[in-house]
């Protein structure tokens, strides 16, 4: 399923992105929690037309990254990785965005969400994880 | 010659009513209904694509492609709009139609909301008015409609408020934790408070079962049948006469006239794939036409049924078709528990207050508050996190970690003070997959809506510090066009042709066989979901309509 999706953007980048915004402690970050298998799916699917958007966004935050920090996203300390993405959420970014830094950063976030707390059906929240950390199931479905 | 007695266009809250009474004074029917009949597994699970979280689409119709609207926003730019977008204003389409995917909860209006002019004069801009009938003619039509499809409730609760000659068939639904938090909030301000009732059997109840209190009431099915909509009893019941034909997947083009411009019938067009649009025309005729469609389609039907008789549309010589569309702002509020208050039962809504339905200083009408339907993590996560906490980081995690599970949810219906401004015409311009102009939605509430629901929001608020969070938050939408889900009043009952659609049994004015048996007919929405309103109107309309087949 990822196949695709790595075609068009750095798998790496993604995983360390989604990975900042729900990060991992005891319960599953967004990646081991199968966020990026649910982007895939999703950026296959009803999002097909924002695919290219959201592909040039990922990249525009390695672009950022390698401006502000020397070096791609996904070898940044989690200090560097919070204060780029939160340039990029207040839109006070210092590389040269194609797209409007804000909209993508709001459907970022808003995917990333959707992949980590809704139903495993649709490729993300492995194993119910989301849905026992907060209490909502009591045990995963099996 | 006529095929049938009653053709009835919309098989939701009203139309299968209509078509059980019909069918069971022994009259033939035709009941279409543009969507299908959906099974469980039809509607299934889809935390994203549902009715109530509609996302990337939904679980109920109609279908995304092939049946767009246009909304024109406060600003005056209108766009296309798809059914699962916010502005559309969809209500499901599918047998039972909302009764299908909803929360069924089933509130009687309160005497007032019939009086609304009377009560407290009409705003500058608004059209409030008065309905035709009051509170006592419908009460015992509202009891027929609890015992018929079968409620759950406490009736001594709220019935110096709301006055009813018997209980419900069926004890309300159990407190949880957060029932008893609100309880001792409400207790201590000293406020009215009742059990919620809903459209949801407690118990075994007409051979279904009792509800099994899984986590998933509003915007999906029922997996023991227990949530009583009109496909799981009235419209079964009129199917058993044998004088009940139902037609799915059939969309009415228009209603049609003879040479002298009565009404003869309609001409529809059946799809069974759903999306091609390539279906043949078909005519059917009959000796009454009732339009049960809910308030934007019935309205879209009647303004479509132009002829050179009724050149502005069915029922329109006055423009009043399509006016004073309305539905209900939702302010919300949430608090903090220091305790778990989610005990994962189901349905979650269980304590309301009416305390504020009417009767605020310096503000017109008011409306119920209630805690709320549990939320999925999803719905939990975009709806209800405090304004203040990041929408991402360990911060947000945390919070969803710790906090769904404490977190108390008020919400509730504020009584929409209607203007003609907010309103459905038909765009040429636009067509839906069969070539039929579509509706087009503009306008907004009254300001005065607006004015209630903000007081409405610290009303939730005031109640959730009484209930012991520290914590709280709120929000409400302002000055938006209502309607969505609780669509209602484009065809509004009075006695006047000039300034309403119908009489007061839903007939339109000037023509002897045409009905509208839906939401439409509301002259106001009641500060309450309106579901059982319709229901009441639509067994009052109907024992009208078999006396006049008779």
């Amino acid at each position: 399923m990822q196949a695709r999706l790595i075609h068009l953007m750095d798998l790496k980048t993604l995983r360390a992105v989604v990975d900042c915004l729900i990060p991992p402690d005891d319960f599953a970050g967004a990646y081991e929690a199968g966020v990026c298998d649910y982007l895939a799916r999703l950026f296959q699917t009803d999002m097909v037309e924002q695919r290219d958007f959201f592909s040039a966004g990922i990249e525009a935050i390695d672009a950022e990254a390698t401006l502000r920090f020397n070096g791609p996203f996904a070898a940044l300390t989690p200090d560097q990785q919070t204060l780029i993405l939160q340039a990029i959420e207040s839109g006070d970014v210092a590389s040269a965005w194609v797209i409007p830094p804000q909209r993508f950063f709001e459907m970022l976030v808003h995917t990333t969400a959707e992949g980590y707390y809704s139903d495993p059906q649709q490729g993300g929240n492995r194993g119910s994880t989301s849905w026992v950390m907060t209490g909502f199931e009591e045990r995963a479905e099996s | 010659m006529n095929d049938y007695d009653a053709i009835i266009v919309g098989s939701g809250a009203g139309g299968g009513i209509v078509a059980c009474v019909l069918a069971e004074a022994g009259h033939r029917v035709l009941l279409l209904e543009r969507g299908s009949a959906l099974s469980f597994s039809d509607v299934g699970r889809d935390h994203l694509r549902n009715q109530r979280l509609s996302i990337y689409g939904h679980n109920a119709g109609p279908e995304i492609t092939g049946n767009p609207r246009v909304f024109v926003d406060p600003h005056g730019r209108s766009r296309v709009v798809s059914p699962h977008e916010l502005d559309y204003h969809n209500n499901a389409a599918c047998v039972g139609g909302g009764t299908r995917v909803y929360g069924a909860q089933a509130w009687r209006f309160h005497p007032d909301d019939f009086q609304m002019a009377t009560k407290y004069g009409v705003p500058d801009g608004s059209s409030l008015a008065d309905w035709p009938i009051t509170y006592k003619t419908l009460e015992p039509f509202y009891e027929r409609a609890e015992w018929e499809l079968g409620a759950a409730g406490d009736g001594s609760a709220i019935s110096d408020q709301i006055p009813r000659q018997r209980n419900y068939p069926m004890p309300a639904v159990p407190a949880s934790p957060q029932t008893e938090a609100l309880a001792k909030g409400a207790k201590q301000l000293g406020w009215v408070m009742s059990p919620v009732p809903l459209l949801i059997n407690t118990e075994e109840y007409q051979g279904r079962a009792a509800c099994v209190q899984c986590k998933y009431c509003v915007g999906f099915a029922c997996p023991s049948d227990a949530k009583n909509g009109t496909q799981n009893t009235v419209i079964p019941r009129a199917l058993a006469t044998g004088n009940c034909e139902l037609q799915t997947n059939a969309l009415v083009e228009r209603i049609d006239v003879d040479e002298r411009g009565s009404i003869t019938g309609i001409t529809y067009l059946i799809d069974a794939s759903g999306t091609s649009g390539t279906g043949q025309r078909q005519a059917a005729r009959s000796r009454v036409v009732i339009v049960s469609a809910g308030a934007i389609e019935s309205a879209r039907l009647l303004l479509n049924s132009r002829s050179s008789f009724h050149p502005r549309g069915l029922g329109n010589e006055y423009d009043i078709v399509g006016r004073n569309l309305q539905g209900h702002l939702y302010p919300r509020a949430y608090g903090l528990s220091s305790t778990k208050v989610f005990n994962g039962v189901g349905p979650g809504v269980t304590i309301a207050t009416t305390q504020f339905n009417h009767d605020n200083t310096g503000i017109i009408g008011g409306g119920m508050l209630a805690d709320d339907f549990i939320k999925p993590p999803i719905d939990f996560w975009y709806d209800s996190l405090p304004p203040d906490l990041s929408r991402w980081g360990s911060a947000n995690k945390k919070f969803m970690r710790d906090n769904f599970t404490r977190v108390m949810h008020i919400r509730g219906p504020v009584q929409d003070i209607p203007n003609p401004e907010g309103r459905v015409t038909v765009e040429s311009d636009v067509r839906d997959k069969w070539g039929i102009p579509v509706a087009r939605l503009s306008g907004t509430t009254h300001s005065a809506t607006v004015e209630a629901a903000e007081f409405m929001r610290e009303r939730g608020e005031e109640w959730l510090r009484a209930s012991g969070c520290e914590r709280v938050w709120s929000a409400q939408p302002g000055l938006i066009l209502s309607g969505r889900q609780h669509q209602a009043g484009t065809c509004r009952m009075g006695k006047d042709p000039k300034t309403s659609v119908t009489d007061e049994w839903g007939r339109v004015h000037a023509h002897d066989n045409l009905f509208v048996v839906d939401g439409s007919l509301h002259v106001t929405n009641g500060g309450f979901n309106p579901v059982l309103t319709i229901m009441a109107l639509a067994f009052r309309s109907a024992d009208h309509i078999a006396r006049i087949l008779r």
